[in-house]
Protein backbone atom coordinates (compact mmCIF):
# COMPACT_ATOMS: atom_id res chain seq x y z
CA UNK A 1 0.00 0.00 0.00
CA UNK A 2 2.86 2.46 1.19
CA UNK A 3 4.80 1.54 -2.11
CA UNK A 4 1.54 2.84 -4.13
CA UNK A 5 1.16 5.89 -2.49
CA UNK A 6 4.44 6.77 -3.03
CA UNK A 7 4.24 5.83 -7.02
CA UNK A 8 1.12 7.83 -7.22
CA UNK A 9 2.51 10.95 -4.96
CA UNK A 10 6.03 10.41 -7.73
CA UNK A 11 3.60 10.44 -10.28
CA UNK A 12 1.97 13.61 -9.01
CA UNK A 13 5.47 15.52 -8.46
CA UNK A 14 6.61 14.99 -12.07
CA UNK A 15 2.89 15.93 -12.83
CA UNK A 16 2.96 19.08 -11.44
CA UNK A 17 6.89 19.54 -12.84
CA UNK A 18 5.88 18.64 -16.17
CA UNK A 19 2.91 21.01 -16.02
CA UNK A 20 5.13 23.96 -15.09
CA UNK A 21 7.90 23.27 -17.57
CA UNK A 22 5.80 22.93 -19.97
CA UNK A 23 4.24 26.17 -19.24
CA UNK A 24 7.43 27.90 -18.82
CA UNK A 25 8.22 26.42 -22.62
CA UNK A 26 5.27 28.03 -23.70
CA UNK A 27 6.14 31.38 -22.41
CA UNK A 28 9.72 30.66 -24.43
CA UNK A 29 7.60 29.82 -27.60
CA UNK A 30 5.78 32.35 -27.21
CA UNK A 31 8.97 34.75 -27.17
CA UNK A 32 10.24 33.21 -29.68
CA UNK A 33 7.35 32.91 -32.16
CA UNK A 34 7.27 36.77 -31.73
CA UNK A 35 10.58 36.30 -32.79
CA UNK A 36 9.26 34.23 -35.72
CA UNK A 37 7.30 37.02 -36.70
CA UNK A 38 10.18 39.67 -37.18
CA UNK A 39 13.25 40.48 -34.91
CA UNK A 40 11.67 41.88 -31.90
CA UNK A 41 12.29 45.97 -32.58
CA UNK A 42 13.32 47.88 -29.30
CA UNK A 43 12.26 51.51 -29.73
CA UNK A 44 14.57 54.35 -30.43
CA UNK A 45 14.77 56.71 -28.09
CA UNK A 46 16.82 60.86 -28.60
CA UNK A 47 19.19 61.81 -25.85
CA UNK A 48 21.60 64.37 -25.31
CA UNK A 49 25.39 64.96 -25.92
CA UNK A 50 26.56 65.28 -22.29
CA UNK A 51 29.97 67.37 -23.22
CA UNK A 52 30.70 70.77 -21.88
CA UNK A 53 32.30 73.37 -24.33
CA UNK A 54 35.81 73.07 -24.80
CA UNK A 55 37.60 76.72 -25.50
CA UNK A 56 38.47 77.82 -29.33
CA UNK A 57 42.20 76.82 -30.14
CA UNK A 58 43.71 79.99 -31.54
CA UNK A 59 47.27 78.57 -33.25
CA UNK A 60 50.15 79.96 -32.15
CA UNK A 61 53.28 79.73 -34.29
CA UNK A 62 56.43 78.13 -33.05
CA UNK A 63 59.51 80.59 -32.45
CA UNK A 64 61.97 80.63 -35.25
CA UNK A 65 64.65 78.08 -34.65
CA UNK A 66 68.68 79.17 -33.97
CA UNK A 67 71.13 78.76 -37.16
CA UNK A 68 73.68 78.28 -34.39
CA UNK A 69 74.31 77.58 -31.07
CA UNK A 70 77.76 78.73 -31.30
CA UNK A 71 77.50 82.49 -28.88
CA UNK A 72 73.98 81.93 -28.19
CA UNK A 73 73.07 81.66 -25.02
CA UNK A 74 70.39 78.80 -23.28
CA UNK A 75 68.41 78.87 -20.32
CA UNK A 76 68.47 75.62 -18.68
CA UNK A 77 64.81 76.20 -16.66
CA UNK A 78 64.49 73.89 -13.90
CA UNK A 79 60.12 73.50 -12.89
CA UNK A 80 60.66 72.28 -9.97
CA UNK A 81 59.65 68.79 -10.15
CA UNK A 82 61.93 66.54 -7.94
CA UNK A 83 65.26 65.34 -10.03
CA UNK A 84 65.08 67.71 -12.41
CA UNK A 85 68.11 69.79 -10.93
CA UNK A 86 70.58 66.46 -11.27
CA UNK A 87 69.37 66.24 -14.84
CA UNK A 88 69.82 69.50 -15.86
CA UNK A 89 73.39 69.40 -14.51
CA UNK A 90 73.95 66.49 -16.10
CA UNK A 91 72.61 67.83 -19.69
CA UNK A 92 74.47 71.28 -18.95
CA UNK A 93 77.90 69.55 -18.95
CA UNK A 94 76.83 67.73 -22.05
CA UNK A 95 76.16 71.05 -23.86
CA UNK A 96 79.64 72.47 -22.36
CA UNK A 97 81.52 69.51 -23.68
CA UNK A 98 79.91 69.63 -26.71
CA UNK A 99 79.15 73.24 -27.60
CA UNK A 100 81.70 75.14 -25.67
CA UNK A 101 81.11 78.13 -27.47
CA UNK A 102 77.02 78.37 -26.08
CA UNK A 103 76.58 80.49 -22.93
CA UNK A 104 74.20 78.25 -20.40
CA UNK A 105 71.95 79.82 -17.34
CA UNK A 106 70.54 77.94 -15.11
CA UNK A 107 67.49 78.48 -13.54
CA UNK A 108 65.54 77.20 -10.64
CA UNK A 109 62.15 77.66 -10.09
CA UNK A 110 61.45 78.51 -6.42
CA UNK A 111 58.30 79.46 -7.10
CA UNK A 112 56.97 75.32 -6.27
CA UNK A 113 56.78 72.59 -9.33
CA UNK A 114 55.19 73.06 -12.60
CA UNK A 115 55.51 75.07 -15.65
CA UNK A 116 52.32 77.61 -14.59
CA UNK A 117 54.77 77.96 -11.48
CA UNK A 118 57.64 80.11 -13.25
CA UNK A 119 57.81 83.95 -12.19
CA UNK A 120 56.90 86.90 -15.22
CA UNK A 121 60.28 87.84 -14.06
CA UNK A 122 61.96 84.55 -15.30
CA UNK A 123 60.17 84.71 -18.35
CA UNK A 124 60.84 88.36 -19.18
CA UNK A 125 64.80 87.54 -18.49
CA UNK A 126 64.51 84.49 -21.06
CA UNK A 127 63.25 86.87 -23.25
CA UNK A 128 65.88 89.79 -22.91
CA UNK A 129 69.04 88.09 -22.25
CA UNK A 130 68.64 84.45 -23.60
CA UNK A 131 68.45 83.34 -27.59
CA UNK A 132 66.51 79.47 -26.47
CA UNK A 133 65.57 77.96 -23.50
CA UNK A 134 65.20 74.31 -22.41
CA UNK A 135 62.53 73.15 -19.80
CA UNK A 136 62.45 71.22 -17.59
CA UNK A 137 59.66 68.88 -16.20
CA UNK A 138 60.75 66.01 -15.13
CA UNK A 139 59.36 63.65 -12.55
CA UNK B 1 58.57 85.05 -25.08
CA UNK B 2 59.57 84.66 -28.67
CA UNK B 3 62.32 82.39 -28.58
CA UNK B 4 62.71 78.88 -29.70
CA UNK B 5 62.24 76.55 -26.39
CA UNK B 6 61.87 72.95 -26.11
CA UNK B 7 60.32 70.89 -23.38
CA UNK B 8 62.02 68.15 -21.83
CA UNK B 9 59.42 65.48 -21.31
CA UNK B 10 59.10 61.74 -20.18
CA UNK B 11 57.86 59.88 -22.85
CA UNK B 12 54.55 58.01 -20.64
CA UNK B 13 53.21 61.48 -21.20
CA UNK B 14 53.73 61.92 -24.78
CA UNK B 15 50.00 61.46 -25.58
CA UNK B 16 48.86 63.84 -22.71
CA UNK B 17 51.04 66.45 -23.41
CA UNK B 18 50.32 66.22 -27.76
CA UNK B 19 46.90 67.37 -26.15
CA UNK B 20 47.65 69.78 -23.89
CA UNK B 21 50.02 71.63 -26.75
CA UNK B 22 47.28 71.30 -29.22
CA UNK B 23 44.50 72.92 -26.46
CA UNK B 24 47.00 75.49 -26.29
CA UNK B 25 47.20 76.11 -29.76
CA UNK B 26 50.42 74.77 -30.35
CA UNK B 27 49.73 71.05 -31.75
CA UNK B 28 53.12 70.64 -33.66
CA UNK B 29 55.50 71.41 -30.28
CA UNK B 30 58.44 70.00 -30.56
CA UNK B 31 58.80 68.47 -27.27
CA UNK B 32 61.75 66.24 -26.17
CA UNK B 33 61.24 63.19 -25.25
CA UNK B 34 63.18 60.72 -22.40
CA UNK B 35 62.67 57.61 -20.53
CA UNK B 36 61.86 58.69 -16.95
CA UNK B 37 61.32 58.61 -14.13
CA UNK B 38 64.43 61.11 -13.17
CA UNK B 39 63.24 61.28 -9.37
CA UNK B 40 66.15 59.34 -7.59
CA UNK B 41 68.57 59.10 -9.53
CA UNK B 42 71.97 59.66 -9.63
CA UNK B 43 73.62 62.26 -11.32
CA UNK B 44 75.67 58.58 -13.25
CA UNK B 45 72.45 56.82 -13.72
CA UNK B 46 70.85 59.89 -15.58
CA UNK B 47 74.11 60.73 -17.63
CA UNK B 48 73.99 57.31 -19.02
CA UNK B 49 70.26 56.73 -19.33
CA UNK B 50 69.34 59.77 -20.49
CA UNK B 51 72.18 62.09 -22.13
CA UNK B 52 73.70 59.23 -23.73
CA UNK B 53 70.61 57.40 -24.34
CA UNK B 54 68.31 57.78 -27.16
CA UNK B 55 64.58 59.06 -26.96
CA UNK B 56 62.55 56.24 -26.60
CA UNK B 57 59.85 57.20 -29.06
CA UNK B 58 62.29 58.54 -32.02
CA UNK B 59 64.77 56.11 -31.00
CA UNK B 60 67.36 58.93 -32.16
CA UNK B 61 70.34 59.96 -30.19
CA UNK B 62 68.62 62.43 -27.10
CA UNK B 63 71.36 65.21 -26.94
CA UNK B 64 72.06 65.76 -30.88
CA UNK B 65 68.58 65.56 -31.60
CA UNK B 66 67.61 68.05 -28.96
CA UNK B 67 70.18 70.32 -30.27
CA UNK B 68 68.25 69.85 -33.89
CA UNK B 69 65.09 70.65 -32.10
CA UNK B 70 66.29 73.58 -31.56
CA UNK B 71 67.79 75.12 -34.72
CA UNK B 72 66.21 73.09 -37.28
CA UNK B 73 63.97 75.28 -39.33
CA UNK B 74 60.26 75.09 -39.12
CA UNK B 75 58.01 73.87 -41.31
CA UNK B 76 54.70 75.67 -42.67
CA UNK B 77 52.52 73.65 -40.67
CA UNK B 78 54.54 74.74 -37.58
CA UNK B 79 54.33 78.39 -38.61
CA UNK B 80 50.57 78.03 -39.20
CA UNK B 81 48.15 80.68 -37.50
CA UNK B 82 44.30 81.15 -37.20
CA UNK B 83 41.67 79.34 -35.25
CA UNK B 84 40.99 75.65 -34.66
CA UNK B 85 37.16 74.24 -33.75
CA UNK B 86 36.68 71.16 -31.77
CA UNK B 87 34.32 68.38 -33.33
CA UNK B 88 32.03 67.15 -30.14
CA UNK B 89 29.78 65.66 -32.20
CA UNK B 90 25.92 66.20 -32.62
CA UNK B 91 24.22 67.61 -29.73
CA UNK B 92 22.04 64.79 -30.03
CA UNK B 93 22.15 61.05 -30.43
CA UNK B 94 19.17 58.89 -31.63
CA UNK B 95 18.89 54.70 -31.20
CA UNK B 96 17.99 51.95 -29.03
CA UNK B 97 19.09 51.76 -25.35
CA UNK B 98 21.40 49.31 -26.25
CA UNK B 99 22.80 50.96 -29.11
CA UNK B 100 22.96 54.43 -27.10
CA UNK B 101 25.26 52.93 -24.11
CA UNK B 102 27.56 51.02 -26.75
CA UNK B 103 28.07 54.53 -27.80
CA UNK B 104 28.54 56.63 -24.63
CA UNK B 105 30.60 54.02 -23.64
CA UNK B 106 32.91 54.53 -27.09
CA UNK B 107 32.54 58.12 -27.06
CA UNK B 108 33.91 57.45 -23.06
CA UNK B 109 30.98 59.48 -21.72
CA UNK B 110 30.79 57.18 -18.72
CA UNK B 111 32.77 55.65 -16.28
CA UNK B 112 32.73 52.27 -17.61
CA UNK B 113 29.51 51.46 -15.59
CA UNK B 114 25.80 51.82 -17.58
CA UNK B 115 24.26 55.09 -17.17
CA UNK B 116 20.88 56.24 -17.34
CA UNK B 117 20.38 57.73 -20.85
CA UNK B 118 19.24 61.45 -20.73
CA UNK B 119 16.54 62.17 -22.61
CA UNK B 120 15.54 65.66 -23.24
CA UNK B 121 12.30 64.56 -20.09
CA UNK B 122 14.74 63.26 -18.03
CA UNK B 123 16.64 66.41 -17.79
CA UNK B 124 13.41 68.84 -17.87
CA UNK B 125 12.64 66.87 -14.39
CA UNK B 126 15.69 67.30 -13.02
CA UNK B 127 15.98 71.19 -14.21
CA UNK B 128 12.46 71.55 -12.44
CA UNK B 129 14.99 71.31 -8.96
CA UNK B 130 16.53 74.85 -9.95
CA UNK B 131 15.16 78.05 -11.52
CA UNK B 132 18.80 78.97 -13.32
CA UNK B 133 18.48 78.44 -16.79
CA UNK B 134 19.27 75.68 -18.64
CA UNK B 135 22.14 77.94 -21.15
CA UNK B 136 23.54 79.65 -17.64
CA UNK B 137 27.26 78.68 -17.59
CA UNK B 138 27.12 76.97 -14.71
CA UNK B 139 31.35 76.37 -14.42
CA UNK B 140 34.74 76.23 -15.78
CA UNK B 141 36.93 73.43 -15.16
CA UNK B 142 40.07 71.66 -16.37
CA UNK B 143 41.65 68.52 -15.13
CA UNK B 144 44.40 70.01 -13.16
CA UNK B 145 46.10 73.34 -13.41
CA UNK B 146 48.78 72.63 -16.44
CA UNK B 147 46.20 70.06 -18.55
CA UNK B 148 45.18 72.63 -21.14
CA UNK B 149 42.62 75.45 -21.06
CA UNK B 150 39.55 74.79 -19.30
CA UNK B 151 36.25 73.74 -20.84
CA UNK B 152 32.35 74.96 -19.80
CA UNK B 153 29.37 73.80 -19.04
CA UNK B 154 25.83 75.15 -18.53
CA UNK B 155 23.28 73.90 -15.99
CA UNK B 156 21.65 71.74 -18.42
CA UNK B 157 25.06 69.75 -19.36
CA UNK B 158 25.24 69.43 -15.54
CA UNK B 159 21.35 67.88 -15.52
CA UNK B 160 22.60 65.63 -18.18
CA UNK B 161 24.97 64.44 -16.21
CA UNK B 162 23.09 64.08 -12.58
CA UNK B 163 20.49 62.27 -14.83
CA UNK B 164 23.19 59.58 -15.98
CA UNK B 165 24.43 59.27 -12.83
CA UNK B 166 20.81 58.02 -11.53
CA UNK B 167 20.24 60.75 -9.16
CA UNK B 168 17.24 62.16 -7.93
CA UNK B 169 15.90 65.41 -9.09
CA UNK B 170 15.55 66.46 -5.33
CA UNK B 171 19.81 65.95 -5.49
CA UNK B 172 20.13 68.52 -8.49
CA UNK B 173 20.91 71.93 -6.34
CA UNK B 174 23.82 70.34 -4.42
CA UNK B 175 25.30 68.90 -8.01
CA UNK B 176 24.90 72.26 -9.26
CA UNK B 177 26.80 73.53 -6.23
CA UNK B 178 29.51 71.36 -6.88
CA UNK B 179 29.64 71.92 -10.32
CA UNK B 180 29.91 75.79 -10.00
CA UNK B 181 33.17 75.39 -8.34
CA UNK B 182 35.20 73.97 -11.15
CA UNK B 183 36.54 71.91 -9.02
CA UNK B 184 37.50 68.43 -10.74
CA UNK B 185 36.59 64.93 -9.09
CA UNK B 186 38.81 63.87 -11.03
CA UNK B 187 42.37 65.26 -11.16
CA UNK B 188 44.66 64.39 -13.73
CA UNK B 189 48.22 64.04 -10.74
CA UNK B 190 50.17 61.38 -11.08
CA UNK B 191 50.11 61.06 -7.29
CA UNK B 192 46.34 60.20 -8.09
CA UNK B 193 44.59 63.11 -5.98
CA UNK B 194 40.66 62.17 -4.93
CA UNK B 195 38.24 64.90 -4.29
CA UNK B 196 35.36 65.05 -1.57
CA UNK B 197 32.59 67.22 -0.14
CA UNK B 198 31.64 67.42 2.96
CA UNK B 199 27.81 68.87 3.33
CA UNK B 200 26.28 70.57 6.09
CA UNK B 201 22.51 72.06 6.62
CA UNK B 202 18.60 71.01 6.87
CA UNK B 203 19.24 69.83 3.10
CA UNK B 204 21.50 66.58 4.41
CA UNK B 205 17.35 65.36 5.89
CA UNK B 206 15.44 66.65 3.01
CA UNK B 207 17.19 64.22 0.59
CA UNK B 208 18.38 61.26 2.54
CA UNK B 209 21.91 61.63 2.89
CA UNK B 210 23.19 59.38 5.01
CA UNK B 211 25.74 60.45 7.90
CA UNK B 212 24.51 57.48 10.10
CA UNK B 213 26.24 53.75 9.91
CA UNK B 214 28.11 53.30 6.60
CA UNK B 215 28.31 57.03 6.16
CA UNK B 216 31.08 57.42 3.84
CA UNK B 217 30.68 54.25 2.73
CA UNK B 218 29.16 53.81 -1.27
CA UNK B 219 25.65 52.53 -0.28
CA UNK B 220 23.00 55.60 0.18
CA UNK B 221 21.48 56.60 -3.12
CA UNK B 222 22.15 60.19 -2.18
CA UNK B 223 25.61 60.02 -1.37
CA UNK B 224 27.00 58.19 -4.25
CA UNK B 225 24.74 59.78 -6.74
CA UNK B 226 25.69 63.08 -6.06
CA UNK B 227 29.31 62.27 -5.89
CA UNK B 228 28.88 60.26 -9.00
CA UNK B 229 27.19 63.44 -11.34
CA UNK B 230 30.32 65.09 -10.30
CA UNK B 231 32.40 62.89 -11.71
CA UNK B 232 30.43 62.27 -14.81
CA UNK B 233 30.26 66.31 -14.59
CA UNK B 234 34.02 66.14 -14.77
CA UNK B 235 34.81 63.51 -17.56
CA UNK B 236 32.11 65.41 -19.64
CA UNK B 237 32.12 68.82 -18.55
CA UNK B 238 35.53 69.15 -18.05
CA UNK B 239 37.90 66.70 -20.40
CA UNK B 240 39.20 65.10 -17.52
CA UNK B 241 39.47 60.83 -16.37
CA UNK B 242 40.84 60.21 -19.93
CA UNK B 243 43.76 57.68 -19.27
CA UNK B 244 46.74 58.52 -21.16
CA UNK B 245 46.12 62.22 -21.51
CA UNK B 246 43.94 63.47 -19.03
CA UNK B 247 43.79 61.37 -15.72
CA UNK B 248 47.81 59.92 -15.55
CA UNK B 249 47.36 58.62 -12.05
CA UNK B 250 50.88 56.24 -11.92
CA UNK B 251 48.63 53.83 -9.77
CA UNK B 252 45.75 55.30 -9.70
CA UNK B 253 42.93 55.96 -6.70
CA UNK B 254 39.55 54.13 -6.97
CA UNK B 255 37.80 57.03 -5.07
CA UNK B 256 37.88 59.00 -8.59
CA UNK B 257 35.21 56.80 -9.75
CA UNK B 258 32.65 58.53 -7.36
CA UNK B 259 33.38 61.70 -5.64
CA UNK B 260 33.34 61.14 -2.13
CA UNK B 261 30.22 62.77 -0.84
CA UNK B 262 29.92 63.34 3.26
CA UNK B 263 26.79 64.49 5.14
CA UNK B 264 28.06 65.84 8.87
CA UNK B 265 26.05 64.01 11.45
CA UNK B 266 25.10 67.29 13.11
CA UNK B 267 22.80 66.09 15.42
CA UNK B 268 24.68 64.18 16.94
CA UNK B 269 28.40 65.65 16.77
CA UNK B 270 29.34 67.75 20.16
CA UNK B 271 30.80 70.05 17.66
CA UNK B 272 29.79 72.91 15.61
CA UNK B 273 29.53 71.73 12.11
CA UNK B 274 32.10 71.81 9.64
CA UNK B 275 30.47 75.15 7.41
CA UNK B 276 29.20 76.91 10.83
CA UNK B 277 33.37 76.89 11.37
CA UNK B 278 33.86 78.06 8.74
CA UNK B 279 31.41 81.30 8.83
CA UNK B 280 28.19 80.21 7.42
CA UNK B 281 25.01 79.78 9.74
CA UNK B 282 23.68 77.52 11.96
CA UNK B 283 21.31 74.94 9.68
CA UNK B 284 22.67 77.13 6.36
CA UNK B 285 23.12 74.31 3.27
CA UNK B 286 26.43 74.47 2.32
CA UNK B 287 29.06 72.32 0.56
CA UNK B 288 32.81 72.14 1.38
CA UNK B 289 35.03 70.74 -1.19
CA UNK B 290 38.20 68.50 -0.32
CA UNK B 291 40.93 67.09 -1.77
CA UNK B 292 44.10 65.06 -0.90
CA UNK B 293 45.19 60.95 -1.00
CA UNK B 294 41.48 59.87 0.72
CA UNK B 295 39.68 59.56 3.83
CA UNK B 296 41.38 56.40 5.27
CA UNK B 297 45.10 55.49 5.92
CA UNK B 298 47.00 52.72 7.18
CA UNK B 299 47.29 54.22 10.91
CA UNK B 300 43.43 54.20 11.22
CA UNK B 301 42.19 53.13 14.70
CA UNK B 302 46.04 52.46 16.04
CA UNK B 303 44.31 49.03 16.76
CA UNK B 304 47.66 48.36 18.39
CA UNK B 305 46.84 49.71 21.46
CA UNK B 306 43.39 48.50 21.85
CA UNK B 307 42.42 48.13 25.50
CA UNK B 308 39.67 48.47 27.91
CA UNK B 309 40.56 51.91 28.66
CA UNK B 310 40.92 53.99 25.60
CA UNK B 311 42.72 57.65 25.39
CA UNK B 312 41.17 58.79 22.15
CA UNK B 313 42.40 62.17 21.94
CA UNK B 314 46.02 61.27 22.25
CA UNK B 315 45.75 58.61 19.76
CA UNK B 316 44.40 60.69 17.79
CA UNK B 317 47.40 63.39 18.22
CA UNK B 318 49.89 60.49 17.91
CA UNK B 319 48.50 59.33 14.53
CA UNK B 320 48.34 62.91 13.60
CA UNK B 321 52.41 63.44 14.28
CA UNK B 322 53.14 60.35 12.37
CA UNK B 323 51.47 61.65 9.09
CA UNK B 324 52.82 63.58 6.45
CA UNK B 325 50.92 66.13 6.06
CA UNK B 326 52.44 68.04 3.69
CA UNK B 327 50.75 68.63 1.05
CA UNK B 328 46.92 67.77 2.38
CA UNK B 329 47.38 67.98 6.17
CA UNK B 330 45.39 65.26 8.27
CA UNK B 331 41.71 64.71 7.79
CA UNK B 332 40.44 63.39 11.28
CA UNK B 333 36.69 61.65 10.39
CA UNK B 334 35.19 60.56 14.00
CA UNK B 335 31.85 58.84 14.53
CA UNK B 336 30.13 60.82 17.70
CA UNK B 337 31.02 58.07 20.01
CA UNK B 338 35.03 59.62 19.23
CA UNK B 339 33.86 63.02 19.05
CA UNK B 340 32.04 62.95 22.52
CA UNK B 341 35.01 61.19 24.10
CA UNK B 342 37.45 64.20 22.44
CA UNK B 343 34.54 67.03 24.10
CA UNK B 344 34.70 64.47 27.19
CA UNK B 345 38.64 65.03 27.42
CA UNK B 346 38.14 68.53 27.53
CA UNK B 347 38.16 69.86 24.20
CA UNK B 348 34.65 71.69 23.48
CA UNK B 349 35.41 72.91 20.31
CA UNK B 350 37.45 71.77 17.21
CA UNK B 351 39.44 74.49 17.41
CA UNK B 352 40.40 74.04 21.21
CA UNK B 353 41.42 70.15 19.57
CA UNK B 354 42.95 71.40 16.94
CA UNK B 355 45.06 73.84 19.12
CA UNK B 356 46.16 70.46 21.18
CA UNK B 357 46.72 68.13 18.55
CA UNK B 358 48.97 70.35 16.26
CA UNK B 359 50.65 72.47 19.11
CA UNK B 360 49.74 75.46 16.92
CA UNK B 361 49.99 78.85 19.09
CA UNK B 362 46.40 79.96 19.91
CA UNK B 363 45.04 82.62 17.74
CA UNK B 364 47.88 81.68 15.16
CA UNK B 365 47.77 83.46 11.86
CA UNK B 366 45.62 81.21 9.20
CA UNK B 367 47.74 80.44 6.43
CA UNK B 368 46.41 82.60 3.33
CA UNK B 369 43.79 80.02 1.82
CA UNK B 370 40.86 81.70 1.74
CA UNK B 371 38.41 80.13 4.52
CA UNK B 372 40.98 77.48 6.08
CA UNK B 373 41.04 77.85 9.95
CA UNK B 374 43.01 75.23 11.09
CA UNK B 375 45.93 76.37 9.80
CA UNK B 376 49.36 77.73 11.68
CA UNK B 377 50.48 74.27 12.70
CA UNK B 378 54.08 73.13 13.33
CA UNK B 379 53.81 69.39 13.47
CA UNK B 380 54.23 67.02 10.63
CA UNK B 381 50.72 66.50 10.14
CA UNK B 382 50.19 69.70 8.68
CA UNK B 383 46.40 70.87 8.86
CA UNK B 384 43.92 69.12 10.69
CA UNK B 385 40.41 69.44 10.02
CA UNK B 386 37.96 67.07 12.11
CA UNK B 387 34.59 66.09 10.43
CA UNK B 388 31.95 64.30 12.47
CA UNK B 389 29.84 61.67 10.79
CA UNK B 390 28.65 57.63 10.84
CA UNK B 391 26.85 55.69 13.52
CA UNK B 392 27.25 55.03 17.27
CA UNK B 393 27.21 51.68 16.81
CA UNK B 394 31.19 51.28 18.08
CA UNK B 395 34.10 53.48 18.87
CA UNK B 396 35.64 53.94 15.14
CA UNK B 397 37.40 56.87 13.23
CA UNK B 398 39.38 57.23 10.42
CA UNK B 399 42.72 59.51 9.94
CA UNK B 400 43.41 60.35 6.52
CA UNK B 401 44.88 62.80 4.22
CA UNK B 402 42.39 65.38 2.56
CA UNK B 403 42.09 69.11 3.03
CA UNK B 404 39.28 71.67 2.43
CA UNK B 405 38.77 74.02 -0.21
CA UNK B 406 36.21 76.15 -0.85
CA UNK B 407 32.69 76.12 0.40
CA UNK B 408 29.83 77.19 -1.35
CA UNK B 409 26.28 77.68 -0.43
CA UNK B 410 23.87 74.77 -2.01
CA UNK B 411 20.08 77.38 -1.95
CA UNK B 412 21.78 80.03 -4.74
CA UNK B 413 21.52 76.80 -7.30
CA UNK B 414 17.70 76.24 -6.55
Amino acid sequence: MKSRIAVIAILYIGLVCSVSMRSNQTYAQGKSAASANGPVVMPKITVLNPMGTPPPITLIPQAPRLNTLDGKTIYFINTGFIGTDRLMAVMSDWFKANYPKTNIVYKDNKGGAGLAELSKALWTEISEKGDAAIVGLGH
Amino acid sequence: MKKPAVPLILNDFEKQEKEVAYNLGMPGLRIQYFRGPVWGKTNEQLKKQIVEGSNPITGKPAMPELVELLTKPLTAEEQRTGEVKQDLGPKTYTGTPDELQKLFLKKRYTDFLPVVLPTEDKVAEMMKFTSHQPTEILGKMNPGSEAGEAWSYTVKEAAVSAVMAGAQPEYFPVILALGSTGMTAVNVSDNGFMAGAVINGKIRDEIGLNYEEGAVGPYAQANTTIGRAWSLLSINGGNCGKVGTTYMGTIGNPMNLIGIIIAENEQKSPFKPLAVRRGFKEGENVVTLFMGWGILSAKNWAATVWGPNMNYPEIIKEIYDTQDGHLFGTCAVLSPPIANFVKDAGYDTVEKFTEWVTGQLPGAKPAARGMEINSGVRRSGGMFTVIVTGGSNNNYFSMGGMVPSMSVQIDKWR
